[in-house]
């Protein structure tokens, strides 16, 4: 139920914020539901917040929940707003609580190689500071220039070179968190600031990551980080098949290079997509049906030895290395690739205004040709039933340096200009089938997004079994008015009647 | 939804759409108003989403006007918006966020909704052909700039010198007409100078901008000019693509940056700069310049040409975010936006540990000096001080 803000409550936001900070307008609602993730357009308004809040302190935020709490008002936060979940869509109205005005570098340890800052930062900026110390935050995602460190603490982010560094969950080592009910907690290993490891008590830390703003809103971070590497290599090899490139992908994760940061399995479809749609896309023989690259960081003594052994292995499975230029060049691109698709085709091969959407999943290494095949047939079905629709193939992420599980998403085009009930109730379905099948194939449903968007939300019970009820026993007790983002991950549960018993009874 | 809005958005849906579908916001942290504000209704793609809205039946102008004029027209948004690094020519499109911001100003002006300070800027330049830089600007003083020079009037090239350089900031002109006559380049003063119109078209008053490029491409015609000299970048861009838009193939002007030609002039020898400056320089690329132009080795080559200073540069992609927040008509609306954006520009060059940034933008100056008082950098105009190191300073 939408909760309409009476203007005792603006008024008093405004007191706590200042007149300027506290946005009434519709263009401003409107630009605060808007997220990269698959988005109804054409019912764009029934997405709108209330009200928009722009605090500048963990304070603030504080008191805004605190007011939020005391008058039952929903409340979305917003850090970069570009998460492929609809985590900062907000579904009941309420105040989105936009954060990017906390984006101060408090403090930057170059004896214990820490940093804090606000969460309304963005890894970039951040490391355009860093860099005078010789020092990066190794946080990068696709959304690298835009998307902020809450967001990543919202969402638990992958990094595209998280095999080296690890991922958001690793490189931030702990956060003030502002909980539902306005109280301000510490979390992070045992008493958090800068320790990185600790067995004291829960480990609360993750339990407040990736919640997609359903437990509290993440103000202030402090972030590990690491020597700016001196040196980047970044090989990307072509195949004739995609078997012999699976393969090799393998391989080179396995072969336990320190250096090794990361590698993407390229599919056909994938292929065949660059070659026609992506002007950037040097072009390859015909021959080429699926491409590999690996990304290595560190000194230039020790990139180098790796990276020559990595070149070995790909080069004994068959693989033709695409040269320098083209490597180094493709991979530069890996940030502005990703929004580059902003066309697709209709069957016939009219060019048409497309947005990309990508859905993921965590499957391990002996999964994924399984899956890629299951999911290309579910978009093949869409495909069929809609020119709304395109196929724009497949990439594979290694996740850590042991090959084991791979984030594997599919890349489809959707022609927002055309979406009606019809073609969304035909996404979501979609949706849900391609969680479905990761399930099948003893995977996880998000491996970096998150999974609490239409369609796939629903088969998050079936995934986390009893973890669900846990789960929802957590959002009660933090949340006891179910203010915070509510709606998300089929957590109004925790609160109907069917709420299971707390003694355990099924 | 009135019919103007109608138009409008139909004509920019698929832009919009664009920019919508793409998702991702790479243009908002090196947008200058974003980068001080945070305010993500003013970030570039909100102002494309606002499109779709329109088009919907979610908004009106009337209801996005105001925020509109958070925009300085740098040009920073389109450089690095994905769409345009990549698919520009394959699909013969290009993200024009400026047009699109002078687009819904100009709707704006035309449903009778207005910014009471461009609204009073406007009139007031209506009034006196020139735009309001400063106390007692007429037309009768348009020249006052170049007195004891002997400049003839027209002939075939002449230098067409902005209201802010003109009337504020003299010596600029005085510098670069000095070093044109050290280097035998010959050229002449126009007639009747009015207002390029550059600002009117940039706050949405399309008719006065045309009215104002009518007269002096006129003016220029009745004088046999052939060449116009060009040295504040604001004009550069006025004449090179509203100027075309309004004419079509008629107009058969040759415009010409003085950076650019200056930097020619050094590179044959015709201007040796043999004075040491000795200072420890940064320097400002003109948004306009060096983001929506693409020239930004010209004003370094004229730089390095110069004895005894010391430059520290930053990489031309960094600067792609920085902007002096004094274009777009945002000084005149939200002087304060401006000094912050300045403020931050600044910060940048005194992280370089240098006591002076160099500028080649008459309208950037005086908000960036402003800002220099507080870090004690002081603000010198490139073709000032090039004639310095000639030895023919005004």
């Amino acid at each position: 139920m939408t909760v309409t803000l009476g203007d005792p409550v603006v008024e008093e936001l405004r007191g706590i914020l200042g007149h300027d900070h506290v946005l009434t307008g519709k263009a401003d609602r409107l630009n605060r539901t808007r997220v990269p993730a698959p988005f109804p357009v054409h019912r764009w308004a029934e997405r709108m917040p209330d009200l928009v809040v722009l605090p500048s302190s963990t304070e603030e935020v504080a008191e805004v929940l605190r007011l939020a709490h005391a008058h039952r008002i929903p409340v979305v936060p917003r850090d970069g707003g570009t998460g492929l979940t609809d985590g900062a869509v907000p579904l009941r109205g309420g105040i989105v609580v936009d954060v990017k005005r906390i984006n101060q570098i408090k403090e930057i340890d170059l004896e214990n190689r820490t940093c804090t800052v606000g969460t309304g930062i963005n890894a970039l900026k951040l490391n355009e500071v860093l860099s005078r110390h010789g020092l990066l935050y190794p946080d990068d995602p696709a959304s690298y220039p835009c998307s902020l460190v809450g967001g990543r603490i919202g969402t638990s982010g992958w990094s595209l070179i998280g095999s080296r560094y690890g991922h958001t969950r690793d490189l931030v080592l702990s956060f003030d968190h502002v909980l539902p009910t306005g109280r301000v907690i510490h979390v992070g290993d045992g008493i958090g600031r800068k320790i990185t490891k600790s067995s004291s008590g829960y480990q609360l830390k993750h339990l407040f990551m990736g919640h997609q703003g359903t437990l509290g809103i993440a103000t202030e971070a402090t972030l590990k980080l690491f020597p700016k590497p001196e040196a980047e290599f970044s090989p990307f090899w072509a195949f004739d098949d995609y078997d012999t490139a699976y393969r090799t992908v393998g391989q080179l994760a396995r072969a336990g290079v320190a250096t090794f940061a990361g590698a993407v399995l390229f599919d056909e479809w994938k292929v065949a997509y660059l070659r026609r749609d992506d002007e950037a896309y040097i072009p390859q023989p015909a021959s080429v049906k699926a491409l590999v690259c690996a990304a290595l960081y560190g000194y230039e003594d020790e990139v180098r030895a790796g990276g020559g052994r990595l070149m070995r292995i790909a080069r004994s499975m068959g693989a033709r290395y695409l040269g320098d230029e083209i490597s180094q060049g493709d991979w530069a691109a890996r940030h502005d690739r990703y929004a580059t698709p902003l066309h697709g085709r209709t069957r016939s091969g009219q060019v048409v205004p497309m947005s990309w959407h990508c859905e993921d999943a965590a499957i391990n290494y002996t999964n994924l040709p399984a899956v890629r095949l299951a999911w290309h047939e579910i978009a093949d079905r869409l495909r069929r039933a809609s020119d709304v629709f395109d196929d724009w193939g497949m990439f594979a992420y290694t996740n850590g340096a042991t090959g084991a599980d791979y984030l594997t998403e599919i890349d489809i085009g959707i022609w927002e200009q055309r979406l009606d009930d019809a073609a969304w109730a035909a996404w979501v379905a979609a949706k849900r089938d391609l969680a479905a099948v990761a399930l099948a194939h003893g995977g996880s449903i998000s491996a970096c997004h998150g999974s609490c968007r239409e369609g796939e939300v629903d088969l998050v019970p079936e995934e986390l079994g009893g973890g669900f009820d846990v789960m929802l026993a957590i959002k009660r007790a933090i949340d006891p008015h179910n203010i915070m983002n509510p709606g998300k991950y089929l957590l109004d549960r925790a609160y109907s009647d069917a709420y299971p018993d707390p003694d355990g009874a099924p | 939804m009135p019919d103007p809005e109608k138009r409008f958005a139909e004509e920019w849906r698929d832009a919009a759409y664009n920019c919508f579908s793409s998702g991702h916001k790479f243009c908002r942290e090196v947008c200058p108003v974003m980068q001080v504000t945070r305010n993500e209704s003013w970030s570039p793609t909100a102002f494309h989403a606002n499109v779709v809205a329109m088009e919907q039946g979610s908004l009106e102008v009337s209801d996005v006007a105001a925020d509109y004029v958070n925009c300085t027209g740098c040009g920073a948004c389109e450089l690095r918006c994905p769409n345009s690094l990549f698919t520009g020519d394959f699909y013969r499109f290009r993200t024009r966020t400026v047009d699109l911001v002078k687009g819904v100003r100009s709707l704006a002006v035309r449903q009778g909704v207005h910014q009471p300070g461009w609204q009073r800027w406007n009139e007031l330049t209506a009034e006196r052909t020139h735009e309001p830089v400063a106390d007692g600007v007429s037309q009768e003083r348009v020249r006052d700039w170049a007195q004891g020079l002997d400049l003839t009037v027209g002939g075939e090239t002449i230098l067409f010198v902005d209201c802010e350089a003109a009337f504020y900031r003299p010596s600029v002109p005085r510098s670069v007409a000095r070093v044109l006559e050290l280097a035998g380049y010959k050229f002449g003063l126009m007639n009747e100078q009015w207002c390029c119109g550059g600002p009117a078209a940039e706050m949405g008053y399309e008719d006065q901008a045309r009215r104002f490029a009518e007269h002096n491409l006129a003016d220029w015609r009745a004088a046999g000019v052939r060449r116009v000299l060009v040295l504040d970048p604001h004009d550069y861009i006025t004449f090179t693509e509203d100027y075309p838009k309004y004419f079509g193939e008629s107009f058969d002007i040759e415009v010409v940056l003085v950076v650019e030609l200056l930097a020619a002039l050094i590179r044959e020898g015709r201007l040796v700069p043999h004075l040491p400056v000795e200072r420890t320089v940064t320097y400002h690329d003109p948004c306009r310049l060096n983001k929506r132009k693409g020239i930004w080795q010209e004003p370094r080559e004229v730089l390095r040409a110069i004895p005894g200073l010391t430059f520290h540069d930053v990489d031309r992609v960094s600067q792609w975010s920085y902007c002096s927040g004094a274009g777009g008509g945002l000084a005149v609306e939200k002087p304060e936006l401006t000094a912050k954006i300045s403020e931050m520009r600044m910060g940048k060059a005194a992280e370089l540990g240098v006591d002076t940034l160099v500028t080649a933008c008459p309208w950037a100056e005086r908000p960036l000096t402003a800002a220099g008082e507080a870090r004690s950098i002081g603000v010198v105009d490139l073709h000032e001080l090039l004639a310095e190191s000639l030895g023919v300073a005004p």
